[in-house]
Parts: C-alpha cells; sequence; structure tokens
C-alpha cells in the first residue's frame, strides 16, 4: 500500500514539517509506504511525481492552506488541517486503509485533464521532441507569418514568381526569414534541454544550427529540422551522461556552465561535420523534392494519410507528428502541406460542434455544451474541442471526424491550398497567411458536414 | 549549519516566570530585543499575535511554537523558554505548553538555510525521548547544548 500525503500551514516554518514527520512516522509504524510533499516556506520539497500519484492508494491532505488538487482527480483523498496531520497521523492512514476516503473529482473529464493524462503516459523520446517542438512554433508563426504578409501585400508578381520591391516589405521580409533562422537551433536546443537540462542548451543549440548550415559539412542544403531532432538529442543524451560522471569536488561547480556544454558541443559538432550531416540533409533533399514533385493521385494519398493522422488522437502523438511534418515543411518551401493539416485540424470540433446542432436527440446536456465550446476551440484551430465527445464514444466519434479531416485535406490539398503558419482552421485565413482562402474554406466546410452527417448517422438517440 | 546558528545562550531561559500566553510572550520578546535581533518589540508581537489568531501554535506535546515573520526581524532566530508549571496556550488537545519556541524570522532574508534548520527541529520535536530529554533540563547551558545537537 502507498499513500501520499502534503502538508502546509501559513507561515510554513514549523506545522508542514511537523505534520509532514508524524505522518511519516505513523505510516512506519502501520508499515504504509508514504512520501510526504511540504509546501512550506523554503517551497515545495520531495515533490509528489505524476509517477507517485499514479501508484498511490491514497492522498492525505494535511493544510491551513489551500493545496492545488488537481493532479488527484480520481484519487482517494482526504482533506484536513495541519493539526490533525500532527495530532492524528494514524486515525488518517487507517481511513484510507479502511477505503474510507472519497474519490476525488467529478466523472467528466475536461480537456486539461485529459492532456495532462495523457502526458504522465508519454515516453520520454516523445516528451523531449514535444518540448522542442512547443518551443520552436512560435519562431516559425513569427517566420512564417511576416513573409507571408509581405509577399501578399508587397509583392509584384514578375516571370519568376513573387518579388518583393519595396523597401518597407523587404525589411518585413528579411524579419520574418530571421524567424525562421532560429527555428532549426531552438528546436535542437529545447530537445537538448529538455534531455539534460540547462546545461544541454548550448550543444543543442549550436548542434542544431550547424545542422541547418549545410556549409559545415561541405554540402548544399542543411540538415533541416530532421538534422535539428537529430542534433538535439543527441546534444542532450550527451550532456546527460557527462552529467553522470563522477568528478572531483573542486571541478563540479563548473561542469554544468564550463565543462558539460564544451565536451557536448564538440561532440555534437564533430559528428555532423565528419559523420551524419551530409546523410542526413541528403535525406531531407531528396524528402523535399518528392514532395513537391507530387501531383495527381499521390498527392491525394498523401492528404488522407495526413487528415487521418490529425483526426486520429486529436492532439495526441499521432497528430503532433503529421503537425510537424507540415510545421517544418513550411520553411523548407512547401506551405501545401500544412495547408492540407490547417483544414484537417479544424474539422473534429467544428463536425461535432455542427453535429450538436443539428441534432440535439443524440446527445446529453454536458455534450451539449461542449458542442458549443468546440465550435470556438474549431474557428481557432484547436483539434482537442473534440476530445470530449470521442472520449465518452470513440467508436463512432473518431471514424466520423477521421473521414471528415481527410474528406477536408484532399480537397485542400487539390486546389493548392497553402498555409504559411504552423496553426489550422479558420483563424489562419483571417491572419492573411493562407493562399486560395476561397478553397480553404470548401474544404472546412465539406468536411465539417461530412463529419456530422456521419457521426449524427451512426449515433443512437439519448434515453432520457 | 546548527541549530546553535540561530540560538545563544542569552536567548534560552529554563525557568519563565509568566503565568499566562501573553506574559511568556513578552518574556520570551524581551530575550530577542535584549540579545539585539529585533528591531521593534512592538512590530514584532504584532506578527506573533497574528499567527496565533489564525490558529494557536499550541499544538499539543507540551509544546507552542510561536512564530512571526516580519520586517522588526534582523536575524533568523530561535528563544527557547520552559515553564515548568504549563501556561495555557488555547491547544487543541487543551494541554498547558511546557516547551516554548519562538521563531523570529525576517520578511526577506538571501538563502534559506535558516529555515531548514527550523524545519529540522519542528520534527526533532516530534520525537518523544527528545521531548522528554528537554523537559528534565535544569540549566540553560544544558538546554542549550541539547538544542545544538539539530543540524
Amino acid at each position: 500500500m502507498k499513500i501520499l500525503a502534503i502538508t502546509s500551514c501559513p507561515n510554513g516554518i514549523a506545522h508542514t514539517y511537523m505534520a509532514a514527520e508524524n505522518l511519516q512516522k505513523a505510516a512506519d509504524k502501520l508499515r504504509v509506504e508514504m512520501k510526504v510533499e511540504t509546501q512550506g516556506s523554503i517551497g515545495v520539497e520531495n515533490e509528489l511525481t505524476e509517477q507517485d500519484i499514479l501508484e498511490a492508494d491514497g492522498i492525505i491532505i494535511a493544510a491551513d492552506k489551500t493545496v492545488d488538487k488537481s493532479r488527484f482527480v480520481g484519487k482517494k483523498l482526504i482533506e484536513v488541517g495541519v493539526q490533525d496531520g500532527i495530532r492524528n497521523p494514524e486515525k488518517l492512514i487507517q481511513s484510507i486503509i479502511d477505503g474510507k476516503a472519497e474519490v476525488y473529482g467529478s466523472k467528466i473529464k475536461s480537456v486539461e485533464e485529459y492532456k495532462k493524462e495523457m502526458k504522465s503516459k508519454q515516453n520520454p523520446v516523445y516528451r523531449h521532441l514535444m518540448n522542442g517542438v512547443s518551443y520552436m512554433i512560435p519562431f516559425v508563426v513569427v517566420g512564417g507569418l511576416l513573409i507571408a504578409l509581405s509577399l501578399a501585400i508587397g509583392g509584384d508578381p514578375t516571370g519568376k514568381g513573387l518579388q518583393v520591391k519595396s523597401e518597407f516589405w523587404n525589411s518585413i521580409l528579411s524579419v520574418g526569414s530571421a524567424g525562421f533562422t532560429f527555428m532549426v537551433p531552438i528546436l535542437a536546443g529545447f530537445i537538448a534541454m529538455s534531455i539534460a537540462d540547462r546545461p544541454g542548451l548550448a550543444p543543442g543549440m549550436i548542434g542544431g544550427y550547424i545542422a541547418a548550415t549545410g556549409s559545415f559539412y561541405h554540402s548544399n542544403a542543411g540538415a533541416g529540422f530532421l538534422g535539428g531532432i537529430v542534433a538535439g538529442f543527441i546534444a542532450g543524451y550527451v550532456a546527460k551522461w557527462i552529467k553522470s560522471w563522477k568528478v572531483p569536488k573542486v571541478i563540479q561547480p563548473i561542469m554544468p556552465i564550463l565543462i558539460i556544454p564544451i565536451l557536448a558541443t564538440l561532440v555534437v559538432a564533430a559528428l555532423f561535420i565528419f559523420v551524419i550531416g551530409q546523410p542526413i540533409s541528403g535525406i531531407m533533399s531528396s524528402l523535399t523534392d518528392f514532395l513537391n514533385s507530387m501531383k495527381g493521385a499521390s498527392s491525394i494519398f498523401l492528404a488522407l494519410i495526413l487528415g487521418a493522422m490529425i483526426s486520429f488522437d486529436m492532439g495526441g502523438p499521432v497528430n503532433k507528428v503529421a503537425f510537424l511534418f507540415g510545421a517544418t515543411m513550411i520553411s523548407e518551401g512547401n506551405p501545401h502541406i500544412m495547408g492540407a493539416i490547417a483544414t484537417a485540424i479544424c474539422i473534429p470540433p467544428l463536425g461535432m460542434g455542427l453535429a450538436t446542432l443539428l441534432n440535439k436527440k443524440k446527445y446529453e446536456k454536458e455534450e451539449l455544451e461542449a458542442g458549443k465550446a468546440a465550435l470556438a476551440m474549431g474557428l481557432v484551430g484547436i483539434t482537442e474541442g473534440a476530445i470530449p465527445f470521442a472520449a465518452k464514444d470513440p467508436l463512432r466519434v473518431i471514424p466520423s471526424i477521421m473521414v471528415g479531416s481527410m474528406v477536408g485535406a484532399v480537397i485542400a490539398m487539390l486546389s493548392k491550398v497553402g498555409d504559411h503558419v504552423p496553426h489550422g482552421g479558420p483563424v489562419v485565413a483571417v491572419l492573411g497567411a493562407v493562399d486560395h482562402w476561397v478553397m480553404f474554406f470548401v474544404a472546412i466546410i465539406v468536411g465539417v458536414v461530412v463529419t456530422a452527417f456521419m457521426v449524427n448517422a451512426l449515433k443512437k438517440d439519448v434515453q432520457s | 549549519m546548527n541549530l546553535s546558528d540561530l540560538t545563544t545562550m542569552e536567548l534560552i531561559d529554563v525557568d519563565l516566570k509568566g503565568t499566562t500566553k501573553d506574559e511568556v510572550i513578552d518574556e520570551l520578546i524581551a530575550k530577542l530585543d535584549a540579545a539585539g535581533v529585533i528591531k521593534s518589540s512592538r512590530k514584532f508581537k504584532k506578527a506573533i499575535l497574528k499567527r496565533e489568531k489564525e490558529n494557536s501554535t499550541g499544538i499539543g506535546f507540551s509544546i507552542a511554537i510561536p512564530h512571526g515573520k516580519s520586517k522588526a526581524v534582523l536575524k533568523p532566530s530561535v528563544a527557547f523558554g520552559l515553564q515548568r508549571n504549563g501556561v495555557d496556550w488555547e491547544s487543541i488537545d487543551g494541554t498547558p505548553a511546557q516547551l516554548i519556541f519562538m521563531i523570529a524570522v525576517p520578511e526577506e532574508s538571501a538563502g534559506n538555510e535558516h529555515l531548514k534548520i527550523l524545519q529540522m527541529l519542528s520534527r526533532k520535536l516530534m520525537d518523544e525521548t527528545f521531548r522528554e530529554q528537554l523537559l528534565g533540563v535544569q540549566t540553560n547551558e544544558e538546554a542549550y547544548r541539547l538544542l545544538s545537537t539539530i543540524q
């Protein structure tokens, strides 16, 4: 049996720790595994991890201060004052053992809770990658939006495509390009930082810059985002490995700021310059060429896969892989992949929202509310809005949203819809980042209608 | 760091005279004032009473820990007093307080070493043997030596 506790008091000087001590002692006496998080004036100590909470049979909160309980949804929970923790620790533990504690939290999970739960189940490699991606996105947004704006407003059609002549818009274009320049280094840097903490940042960012700059390894093209991901992971794991070395005490203070960054940077740089830089940039170039050459049937196939991936887990790992692919292709000069993805992104929530409006009998009251929220989230390109529906009735909802997104993605792909920012939904067109925006909306509307009708055809009426 | 960094011989009194909570608080504040670790007795007492109002610091086990965080505190300190007859501290178990620790913490101070020590003190007080040893001390020196073992 494992029990967790949190102790806290207003000043956080004495009672917090007395309660912690007594709970621990009582647990030892009752032969129960116990971990106590103290929230005192030193800050949070002995913090409970997701893993602890997952394994726990019950939680005791002994506090005279508000403690955030959102972590404990679905767990047996007792909440008492800190005095009780000091005075009656055994009684508290006993009531958890006897199963007298009530389970905390409601049965309907919110989008936030669901996401949190997903996050705790993720494997570390995916989590590191997503940390990098989340820091990279703003750079791509700024870069993509400024480039798209300067081309749309300041561009003159010439024989060689759009050319920006005005000095003002040319500057905006350069600012946008500057944003793109940071994309791969930031991606690599924050992957490495997620793995090895701060000592990983410099090796990761420098490694990412080398990966993105082909001239380091005598190649015309850089190794792009693929190289950035590889650089980030190498830098991160090398830094983490060096961190684990046993070194004399005198050297310890300079390890994180000097030794680890320098050694890890040299390792990742040498690997790229002498070994893996060229092959990876070769892969990237052929991937880009291949995508650019896709026409007709093969581009339909790609759109079908991307559309299905986006809807399949609504913001989960599969969705993020497709999204990352689209986002990086923008900076490789191909906005059409993202165009199809941006269309697919908003179809699940908009489709489910429309479905609740079309036939109220098939949805419970809570779902009708969730439908309104889903419409709003769909407009700003948040696929997660469909999660409450999919969590409740996955076998009917997920196929419907996947089909809708696939249809929308194919229409967008065939009509050359392009999206210059890594984000989806109508909002990106409003911001002026979409080429062929009329067809973008047509694709969304068709996909939404397909999803709404399909899910309503599959669902039965709610018994009331 | 050790509890002896936060307390001194002059902050210890194993023979408190006060018979009420208020008198004992004044007695210990006077010690802190005499040792020069607080700037203003009045302001520090306000912080102490404010904390007592939220919830009595008499936690039972014959212990009370009046404590205050205030700008009037110059140096984190602990004053210790023993009132052999016990004083009513409105403890939840109704027992009188005999071991009284007054903790003074500055509003802002660099580092949190002193907080760690206070944490160790709080934890140590939950140890029954230690409490009995403290209740049995005869002189200020004895009490000081016992408290210095906390680190």
